[in-house]
């Protein structure tokens, strides 16, 4: 099958990602820019916690640091209670609109995990076409078989308690910043 | 608590029902599960099986996913010992512990050991069926440790104390208000406790201290990469995520099955799984991990910050056996997706506290249950009634009908029969080893038997069929259940009406090489609505095939799904030998009923030695449709030159349901599409199954379930006539059980598809 243009899986991706009930924002990547939508995201949050990234340059990071309500070297009792986490995406998966969390650098799993927001920083030129792409040893899924990986697709859910209900042990809301 | 018993009236609850290693048991279990738990049952394997044809029609390769999961699943079960050696370095080699257990108590007492080395208070547990197998939470709660189930679903049922009724949504025979009612029991709070929110914010404050505080993290594994100690995790509430992450230690326990070559074979499994699953694209979260992770444990403050540790504990409990077993083997490459149950007909009726044992549930339950058991614990899967509906919607294509058949062959074999099964079996030359089988089981393997008698005096037999008497007397002796009205024979078999009206010389409309047909006679056509097989002949002779009628004998459908190979197979060596001489010939089989083409379709492979002889029959016959829509597509003519839908006897508005096993064989789209093109408006079933399923619906133990299976079949009709532009329908069926049910509920004459093209032929 060959795969989608990349604009056309940056479409697809918002598309699926929405329908799955995560807000998705495309914004342009500099950092102001990625500062302005993060406080947009977090507007309400009290106290946020951003994990270091390893794709999108230090800067994006550092400026978002300069946002009122980050904690820069959070206990676990200030990462239980916290109110959002910022997070880098290592990827994105169109078809099923899922972004990937790779593991591994300090805070990264638990600001994805344990706020009732999670903001994910997506480049956009990260996304493929479908999940199978990040177990096959080329392209970006040379890294992707190293790594540990979350891939999220939407808030945490259950339909356990009868009808459909969002925000259970994980993430209330998931909002995606694709950055292009 | 006393025993909850028929006798004593009180109510059965799922865990007095769960052992159905006898078959009064199961018949309580389904009355149970019929009153309290078909609701939700219904709702939520329906909404699961919905998704699941939607999403899976998005994925272009689909089949050869498929194809990909099954062979990957062949050879890791081939290999297993190999692989288990290499996983066990490489989790090693990560500084993980590994542990093969060999039984449950095995695998109970190390995960014991590791908790109390630990000196652990509280365990935090995620979803784990394999987990309820072993009785995990029993041990560990025996000495003392708290055991919190974080999944909302396992919640449930550790509050209920109930076993699972569904390997996905454990808690899926749960309504809202049922949970709340049962919360409302349990707990005393004065949080409101009433909506889906409400009840889950109550479970989620509870948990979220658990998980902070927990010592140890148990979860399970949906698949293990033997290459690199990875593991899956598939979850949609991020409690999975919690239990590998917080506590110091996490312990991974799954069967041994579970394990995958490589990391790489993960591919297809992560795409198939969530589809078949829950029907989503990807779930909410799904782990790929080689734990243990790099991420220091969580240490609130006063708490000591420990050293992560990783156990990963394999459980054999029967599987390695399972492995030797030329037919259970297969069993071991599933996935545990829940797609087999949630297009099955009966369990979206039931649910698994009825079509389930201790642990397993639904298709593949039985299988699993005598695998990790005892045979006599895969009673319950006498539900599954072969009609093959999971067979195309099991990612790695297992052939559950087929398990279940030689499961009930191995039980009817371990029974001690009876002396009216050994005389009926005597009587209709049942093979030796099949008449340890019940009297009902023999009696409707050999319909033809009877229905050949019945036929021979047919204007007296059917009045005897009529009689309350008779009925009665059927229902104390062999299990046909009096509610049921019989099938009546006709005045002439198919085989004899043929015989008496020699066919017309073709007609010039199509030149050419004639196709060349035998007409199988079927023994519920020929003994039954031989209507059709007439039918049959004159289409397939108006579109100037030339076509012969078998004689009638038993193809081995109604042997086959009583579980009695040895007479299966010799029906299906017989039928196999009578057909030969008409295939080598030319001559391309056409078959009536349905069931009895799928099994020169799929089901002779088990049953016929010769595998060149199962070629040619699978690939060589036909639906009658299915066939004269071939015939049409070959000549020039349009349906509507041979076709006139104006001289319809029933209107043009047609509800048609078509058979099951037809679904499965890809044989209702040609008779949906044919019957559109000659004009007729047809609105069609997307039920599974109609619940008769040949014998199923006649067995005494079972009709409730069957007329509760139907009832979705019947709304149905009732809701394509109250449609905006409404009005009555006529009812079609291809199948001769189907038509049966579909007159019981409806009590509305039922016509097959053919029969209407008969009547609207212009030539």
């Amino acid at each position: 099958m060959a795969a989608p243009a990349q604009t056309s899986l940056i479409d697809l991706f918002v598309s699926r990602a929405t329908e799955a009930a995560a807000k998705v924002e495309r914004i342009p990547r500099s950092p102001a820019d990625v500062r302005a939508a993060i406080a947009r995201a977090t507007k309400g949050a009290r106290t946020l916690v951003i994990a270091d990234g390893e794709i999108l340059p230090a800067e994006v990071f550092a400026a978002a640091r300069m946002l009122p309500g980050v904690i820069s070297q959070p206990t676990d009792d200030q990462l239980a209670a916290a109110d959002a986490g910022v997070t880098e995406a290592f990827a994105g998966v169109a078809r099923t609109g899922s972004i990937c969390i790779a593991m591994g650098p300090p805070l990264r799993a638990a600001a994805s995990l344990l706020m009732p927001l999670h903001v994910a920083l997506l480049p956009a030129e990260r996304i493929v076409f479908r999940p199978r792409e990040l177990f096959e040893a080329k392209g970006i899924g040379v890294e992707a078989l190293r790594r540990n990986l979350a891939f999220v697709t939407g808030p945490s859910a259950t339909a356990d308690m009868g009808p459909l209900v969002r925000g259970v042990h994980g993430p209330h809301r998931l909002h995606i910043l694709v950055l292009e | 608590m006393a025993s909850a018993g028929t006798s004593t009236g009180s109510p059965d609850t799922p865990r007095a029902v769960a052992n159905k290693s006898d078959k009064r048991t199961l018949v309580r279990a389904i009355r149970m599960a019929l009153g309290l738990e078909s609701v939700a049952v219904r709702r939520n394997t329906q909404n699961f099986n919905r998704n699941r044809y939607r999403v899976t029609a998005e994925v272009a390769d689909y089949d050869a996913l498929k194809d990909e999961a099954r062979a990957i699943k062949e050879r890791s079960i081939a290999g297993l010992p190999d692989l288990l050696n290499a996983l066990e370095k490489a989790v090693r080699a990560r500084g993980g512990q590994f542990y093969l257990a060999s039984t449950a108590a095995d695998a109970c007492r190390y995960m014991l050991g590791v908790c109390q080395a630990h000196n652990a208070k509280l365990v935090v547990k995620g979803k784990s069926i394999t987990s309820e197998e072993i009785r995990l939470n029993h041990t560990l709660e025996g000495a003392g440790i708290e055991v919190a189930e974080s999944d909302l679903a396992e919640f449930i049922l550790q509050v209920a104390d109930e076993q699972p009724s569904h390997i996905v949504a454990p808690a899926l025979h749960y309504t809202t208000e049922r949970i709340a009612a049962l919360f409302k029991r349990k707990f005393s709070t004065d949080a409101k406790l009433e909506t889906g929110e409400e009840l889950t914010k109550f479970a989620r404050e509870r948990l979220r201290e658990k998980f902070l505080h927990a010592d140890v993290g148990i979860t399970g594994a949906n698949i293990i990469a033997a290459d690199t100690g990875t593991i899956m995790l598939v979850e949609s509430e991020g409690n999975i995520r919690m239990t590998c992450l917080l506590p110091p230690v996490h312990i991974a326990i799954a069967g041994v099955e579970k394990v995958i070559p490589s990391r790489q074979d993960i591919g297809p499994f992560i795409e198939l799984l969530a589809l078949s699953a829950t029907g989503q694209r990807l779930s909410s979260y799904t782990s790929i991990i080689s734990p243990p992770l790099d991420d220091p444990p969580f240490a609130l403050s006063g708490r000591p910050r420990k050293r992560r540790e990783f156990h990963l504990v394999l459980i054999d409990n029967g599987r390695m056996k399972m492995r030797q077993d030329p037919v259970l083997q297969e069993t071991l490459y599933c996935i545990r997706c829940s797609a087999c149950m949630n297009s099955c007909a009966n369990f979206q009726t039931v649910g698994g506290h009825a079509f389930g044992g201790e642990t397993y549930s639904g298709g593949i339950g039985g299988a699993w249950e005598a695998g990790t058991g005892r045979l006599e614990n895969a009673r319950f899967s006498d539900l599954c009634t072969g009609c093959s509906r999971c067979v195309t919607n099991c990612p790695v294509r297992i052939d559950i009908p087929w398990l279940n058949e030689v499961l009930r062959d191995r039980l009817n074999r371990a029974s001690a029969g009876s002396p009216l099964a050994s005389l009926l079996g005597l009587a209709s030359a049942v093979r030796g080893d099949d008449r340890r089988a019940s009297a009902q089981k023999i009696f409707f393997a050999n319909y033809h038997w009877y229905a050949s008698w019945g036929a021979r005096t047919a204007g007296f037999s059917n009045r005897l069929a009529r009689s309350p008497f008779v009925r009665r007397v059927m229902q104390a002796l062999v299990g046909v259940d009096s509610r049921r009205e019989l099938p009546p024979f006709p005045a002439r078999t198919l085989v004899r009406a043929a015989q008496e009206a020699p066919p017309r010389p073709r007609g010039g409309a199509f030149p050419g090489r004639a196709a060349k047909v035998v007409l199988f006679a079927d023994v519920y056509t020929n003994y039954g609505p031989a209507g059709r097989g007439l039918a049959t002949l004159k289409v397939l002779r108006a579109l100037g095939a030339d076509v012969v009628v078998s004689d009638a004998v038993p193809e081995g459908r109604a042997a086959l799904s009583q579980g009695m190979l040895a007479t299966a197979r010799k029906h299906a060596r017989r039928t196999a030998t009578l057909l030969m001489p008409y295939l080598e010939e030319g001559r391309d089989v056409v078959v009536v009923e349905p069931s009895a083409l799928a099994m020169f379709r799929r089901d002779y492979r088990h049953l016929l030695a010769d595998e060149a002889r199962f070629e040619l029959l699978r690939t060589r016959s036909f639906e009658p449709v299915e066939f004269a829509a071939r015939l049409l597509a070959r000549s020039e003519r349009t349906a509507r030159y041979i076709f006139d839908v104006s001289r319809s006897p029933v209107g043009t508005r047609l509800f048609y349901h078509s058979h099951c096993q037809q679904k499965t064989l890809g044989c209702a789209a040609p008779t949906e599409a044919l019957l559109r093109e000659i004009g007729f408006d047809v609105a069609t079933s997307n039920v599974e199954c109609c619940g008769m399923a040949g014998s199923f619906g006649y067995k005494k133990e079972y009709y409730d379930l069957s007329m509760a299976v139907a009832a979705d079949l019947y709304l149905q009709v009732q809701a394509a006539e109250q449609a905006a532009a409404g009005g009555a329908r006529a009812i079609i069926a291809s199948g001769t059980s189907c038509s049966e049910q579909l007159q019981a509920g409806l009590g509305r004459p039922v016509m097959h598809p053919i029969e209407l093209l008969a009547a609207i032929l212009k030539v």
